[in-house]
């Protein structure tokens, strides 16, 4: 396998945390659409947590698919090929 | 394949080397200078019962203030401010992308820079509340071992948001090359209204929000 191929499917590897991030922001959606149902005087708070809650998932999702950018387009620069 | 780049595009200026990003800072901050003086002018000519041009501005800047005072209580006169112009800064700086200009919010150090402007402003609003002893206390609090933990966790704050604001926008700019260079015709302007629209405007709401979250919890 040459290194380029190593590379891309690394990069995909990383691309991955995309799997946890959408299973996180899923869960926490879901809850919270539950608790307005049941509470929905509290719908503004619940909205707002929700909200930071989701900006840390999307954070994390981020990470991963900068990780596969580097990998991508910095990476084939730096080994011989 | 389009040409792309992790760094940013460096231009010659005046004998020296600068990134295309910082030049276009520049742009973008003169322009808000402008802007800003028109409104200065404007502000005389501000009536009562509003009406076009004066419903958004005042539109901008109490949502804001409302938005600030939900959070942080009554330092939201202070804060407000601070993050309305960090937020306008960030939306006109990536907005830039859709006259096909290099954004300044792609350069690393652009946002590293944001993101320090928002830890100051989260330790000068602690540091006003509580004052140095009680704030170093508070932070000690339940028990002094968790004091390294906090410090790492608000030096890593601003690290963690500039990572995000570049990220996200490098990343909406490469998607938007991708789809140039496979499909140039009607579709790039559709899905242009995500990447380059919606997009930033919700990094932007972002920015501000976790700004005013960190303050929040530095004072409460």
């Amino acid at each position: 396998m040459s290194v380029i191929g190593i590379i891309a499917i690394s990069a995909a590897v990383a691309a991955l945390t995309g799997v946890g991030a959408a299973l996180g922001m899923s869960m926490a959606t879901g809850r919270a659409v539950e608790s307005i149902a049941r509470q929905p005087e509290a719908a503004g708070k619940i909205s707002s947590s929700l909200m930071f809650g989701l900006i840390m998932m999307e954070t994390c999702a981020i990470y991963g698919l900068f990780v596969a950018i580097l990998l991508i387009f910095v990476m084939p620069g730096q080994v011989p090929v | 394949m389009p040409e792309i780049s992790i760094m940013p595009h460096r231009v010659h200026l005046l004998s020296t080397e600068v990134g295309a990003s910082v030049v276009m800072g520049w742009c973008v901050t003169l322009l808000l200078i402008v802007f800003c003086v028109v409104i200065n002018r404007r502000i005389r000519r501000f009536t009562d019962t509003p009406s076009g041009f004066q419903n958004v501005i005042e539109l901008a800047v109490e949502s804001v203030y409302r938005f600030a005072h939900g959070k942080v209580g009554h330092n939201a006169d202070f804060c407000a401010p601070v993050v309305l112009t960090l937020m306008t800064f960030v939306s006109a700086a990536t907005l830039v992308e859709l006259f096909g200009l290099p954004p300044a919010t792609e350069d690393l150090s652009c946002t590293l820079a944001l993101g320090l402007i928002t830890f100051s402003l989260v330790n000068i609003t602690a540091l006003k509340e509580f004052g140095l002893r009680r704030r170093v206390a508070r932070m000690a609090s339940p028990v002094f071992v968790v004091l390294p933990i906090r410090v790492m966790t608000d030096c890593v704050a601003p690290i963690s948001m500039a990572l995000r604001l570049f990220a996200n926008v490098l990343v909406g700019g490469i998607i938007m090359k991708l789809i140039y260079s496979v499909i140039p015709l009607v579709v790039p302007a559709v899905l242009s209204v995500y990447f380059n629209l919606i997009h930033v405007a919700i990094q932007t709401f972002v920015f501000g929000l976790l700004t005013l979250n960190y303050t929040m919890e530095a004072t409460e």
